[in-house]
């Protein structure tokens, strides 16, 4: 039976809601919209789409702590409900040592203090937009931190295994109804997946769906596969809103420079 | 394979195994036998004047009068033509064509040390490291790469010098070679004793077994297709009817052939295309007049579904790497380089950029690209002597006042090095122009967005080509804000809002730069940019390049330059090393 709710913020509330209760209605309640219709008949999904919450400095609930003392509260870690179904990353025990000794070396140890390519499903909940575009046989996302993108090959059958490993992997995508469904994988397993040290190897693999929920958000659910980390797949799920302002655009944001006092500063010299 | 048993056998079993049928009618056409044999090799490249030198001087194969697409190299020949290619042999139907040299090692040690000065061969280590490996019972082996992506094998066989084999890949060995010893009446036997084979009067057809899949089909690699002769071109047409081995290409005189026998195309065994000719082949004169005519036919550009001229797909730069900016003395009175010229221009070009690289990279590189190079005089279109224009008063001060450049092995800083080398970007004109490697673009559309990506150092941007409002002036960043529209069917991006730390060839903060994209053939983009600085120049000029479709790729490889960027700690280490050994030096001094 669904649910006949008709104003698309209530309906968005009862999902949030639902999406942090772990319910099960939200497969039913995401059939309910229709979305606009591409060139090609499927939801149009062009546009420019941000994540809002705290994902991005762990996937995990977490309350609020200290950052680098010298930037105060500005650097502090600003608590935060997680994105895990279930709440729990099942970890195997080695890597979940792995986790907490990323955690304690953090933040320098984590790729994106670095400014290096984000990786999936780390790019999509950065703090930054992101744009996607729907050309004729391939969707590309363009990610404004160090550049990042992703090409999306549409309705490949027999894809051809990923020739080597990149920070960015490949991707296939299909629509099943209105669900954008993309395998990703080809990954180098260096990225990380938050501020917090969650990790995968070489191994990952990852199932994105993108559902148009309403005009201006989608849900994004990415299903972590990765059998050398993980003893079981495990799942997050968020909303992703459409940035509303006219002049809204996904500016470039190269962080190398940003990046080269940690990377080369003990073989710089300085002025005195 | 024994012919007569299996034929035996057949007359029982027919209908059941049909593979054994077709070899029984194979034997069968073997007893109408015609003498033919293996006449050619023909191999596609992108300089057929160098590929000629090379074959000669080191493979020992001598150049044919009258004909300049072709090398004779003792039992067969070698045709060259200037194609762009989609990759090597290795992999394909063809894998290689092999050599025999009388003395294997200091042939090896000759082409090592040929490498070293840069003529783009590609030798090949076993995974002790040794160049030549013995091969108990058979013959010394070594590998190379030709410098335009033919795989070749030298053996030291005193029985056969010269040109030795051709080495297939096949599905199944067994009944490839049977094919090739039915069709064409080549014996099947043991190579040494040891390899199973044909031989046709001193050459040999070896087949080693492919396991990853089909291999790859011949045409469009370098080994394009291999020839036989046949003495008799109608006998055998016939018997090939009879055998179900259809024509793809009926039996004729080609357009500009430089004799009067007939050559035909067959598809042999696991993608292998075959031609057929008649004595007296003397290969095809190289149309040009036909290919100018090709190019200036009027070409409708596609639309995307929702009706924008449709530029979308992977590009390269590469046939224009080696176009300099500025027309050379050289050419003054040139209005296009000959497709030899440009070969040459681009190998120089090639071995120039890549010097500091270590050997194997270098000789790789060289083979690298396939695409014929652009014969373009040079980039700059307007002004149209082919020059820049001169450069303010102003500028010329600020030249001459400019503090000296900090070598690398003095870099204080990754400042020091400039933003390309620190994985940054090589600025908004920098970053489309054509370098050694890394040349990709993909071009990407949806209703009312082109996104741009450039693969070196991995740069994307997105242009709206709907008028919209565009960046405040308190926002400025290294590519701009890119403003887009269609003007017919030609792209036009406007790039404002520029932070200015980047400069082309010395271009101010205030450069305004304006880009033109348009598809001019189904594999062709045109790439135009214009730069206006009157603080720096005196007129606005213009550089034109093409783009070439690369359909060889599905995406572009992640150049993830700053991830990887090793070269910037060994510099910077490098630099760190000399102050600390100076400091020692003159402290001892004191």
């Amino acid at each position: 039976m669904l649910l006949k709710i008709k104003p698309t913020a209530i309906r968005l509330n009862l999902l949030l809601i639902a999406l942090l209760a772990g319910a099960s209605a939200i497969s039913q309640e995401i059939g309910d919209f229709q979305p606009e219709a591409a060139w090609d008949g499927n939801p149009d999904i062009n546009g420019i789409w941000q994540a809002i919450g705290t994902a991005h400095w762990d996937l995990q609930d977490h309350e609020a702590s200290a950052g680098l003392p010298e930037m105060g509260a500005i650097g502090s870690v600003p608590p935060g409900q997680g994105v895990v179904v279930g709440g729990e990353i099942p970890y195997q025990d080695w890597a979940l040592e792995k986790k907490q000794e990323n955690w304690a070396g953090r933040p320098i140890a984590d790729p994106e203090t670095k400014c290096y390519l984000p990786g999936v499903p780390r790019a999509t909940y950065l703090p930054y937009p992101f744009q996607i575009l729907q050309g004729t046989d391939k969707i590309m996302i363009v990610y404004g931190f160090a550049e990042a993108n992703r090409t999306i090959h549409m309705n490949v059958e027999n894809p051809e295994a990923p020739p080597l490993d990149t920070w960015m992997g490949r991707s296939y995508g299909n629509w099943e109804g209105n669900t954008l469904v993309v395998e990703a994988q080809g990954f180098l397993g260096e990225a990380w997946f938050d501020r917090a040290g969650n990790f995968a190897s070489s191994a990952l693999r990852v199932t994105e769906r993108y559902t148009p929920i309403s005009p201006d958000a989608l849900l994004y659910e990415a299903t972590i596969e990765d059998p050398t980390v993980f003893t079981r797949p495990w799942q997050i799920r968020m909303p992703l809103y459409r940035r509303l302002e006219p002049n809204a655009r996904v500016v470039e944001y190269k962080c190398v420079e940003f990046s080269e006092e940690i990377l080369y500063g003990h073989l710089m010299k300085k002025e005195e | 394979m024994k012919c007569r048993t299996i034929f035996k056998e057949t007359i029982f079993t027919i209908g059941k195994m049909s593979s054994y049928f077709i070899t029984a009618l194979l034997c069968m056409f073997s007893a109408a036998v015609f003498a033919a044999k293996p006449h050619h090799i023909t191999i596609a490249l992108s300089n057929i004047s160098e590929a000629i030198s090379w074959y000669e001087e080191h493979l020992d194969c001598q150049a044919i009068p009258g004909r300049d697409d072709t090398v004779n190299c003792g039992n067969t020949e070698i045709e060259f033509f200037l194609g762009r290619t989609v990759g090597g042999s290795q992999g394909t139907g063809v894998d290689r064509i092999g050599f025999s040299v009388a003395d294997l090692d200091a042939k090896m040690a000759e082409l090592e040390s040929v490498g070293v000065r840069g003529s783009g061969v590609r030798l090949v280590r076993f995974d002790d490291g040794a160049l030549v490996r013995e091969i108990p019972g058979l013959y010394k082996t070594a590998f190379i790469t030709d410098p335009w992506g033919t795989k070749i094998e030298l053996v030291q066989d005193e029985d056969l010098l010269g040109f030795h084999h051709i080495q297939l890949n096949s599905v199944d060995p067994s009944e490839a070679l049977n094919f090739y010893s039915q069709v064409f009446g080549g014996e099947r036997a043991r190579l040494k004793g040891v390899l199973d084979g044909v031989t046709f009067d001193g050459i040999w057809v070896l087949a080693s077994e492919y396991t990853d899949g089909r291999p790859g089909i011949t045409q469009g690699r370098t080994i394009d297709h291999i020839g036989f002769e046949v003495a008799s071109f109608d006998e055998v047409s016939m018997e090939m009817s009879r055998l179900g081995v259809e024509f793809r290409q009926e039996p004729a005189v080609p357009d500009n052939a430089r004799s009067s026998s007939r050559q035909a195309f067959i598809l042999g065994p696991d993608g292998v295309t075959i031609s057929i000719v008649e004595p007296g082949w003397e290969g095809i004169e190289e149309e040009l007049a036909a290919a100018e005519a090709q190019s200036t036919e009027l070409y409708v550009i596609p639309r995307t579904p929702w009706g924008e001229p449709d530029i979308q797909g992977i590009w390269t730069a590469d046939a224009a790497h080696g176009i300099p900016l500025q027309r050379g003395i050289d050419v003054a009175g040139t209005d296009e380089l000959t497709p030899e010229e440009a070969a040459a221009r681009r190998e120089r070009g090639t071995l120039n950029s890549i010097w500091g690289y270590d050997r194997e990279w270098r000789d790789t590189t060289l083979g690298y690209v396939t695409s014929a190079p652009s014969t373009q005089v040079a980039m700059v279109i307007d002004p149209p002597n082919g020059q820049l224009p001169e450069t303010t008063a102003a500028y010329k001060e600020l030249v001459a006042n400019a503090p000296p450049r900090i070598p690398p092995q003095r870099a204080r800083t990754p400042e020091d090095l400039g933003t390309y080398v620190r994985c940054i970007t090589r600025g908004p004109v920098g970053m489309m122009m054509p370098s050694i490697y890394n040349n990709g673009l993909q071009i990407l559309q949806s209703p009312g967005n082109v996104a741009i990506q450039k693969e070196m150092i991995h740069e994307t941007r997105v242009i709206s080509t709907e008028p919209r409002e565009g960046f405040g002036d308190g926002l400025k960043t290294w590519l701009g804000d890119s403003h887009g529209r269609w003007e017919g069917d030609t792209l036009v991006v406007e790039v404002r809002n520029l932070n200015g730390r980047t400069s082309y060839l010395g271009s101010s903060p205030e450069m305004k730069l304006t880009q033109r994209f348009t598809r001019t053939g189904p594999n062709t983009l045109r790439y135009e940019f214009t730069v206006e600085d009157p603080a720096v120049w005196t007129e606005p000029w213009t550089g034109m390049f093409n783009f070439i479709k690369d359909d060889n790729q599905i995406e572009l490889v992640e150049y993830a330059c700053h991830e990887g960027n090793y070269g910037m700690t060994n510099t910077l280490s490098a630099a760190r090393t000399i102050d600390a050994r100076e400091a020692e030096e003159s402290e001892y001094q004191e």
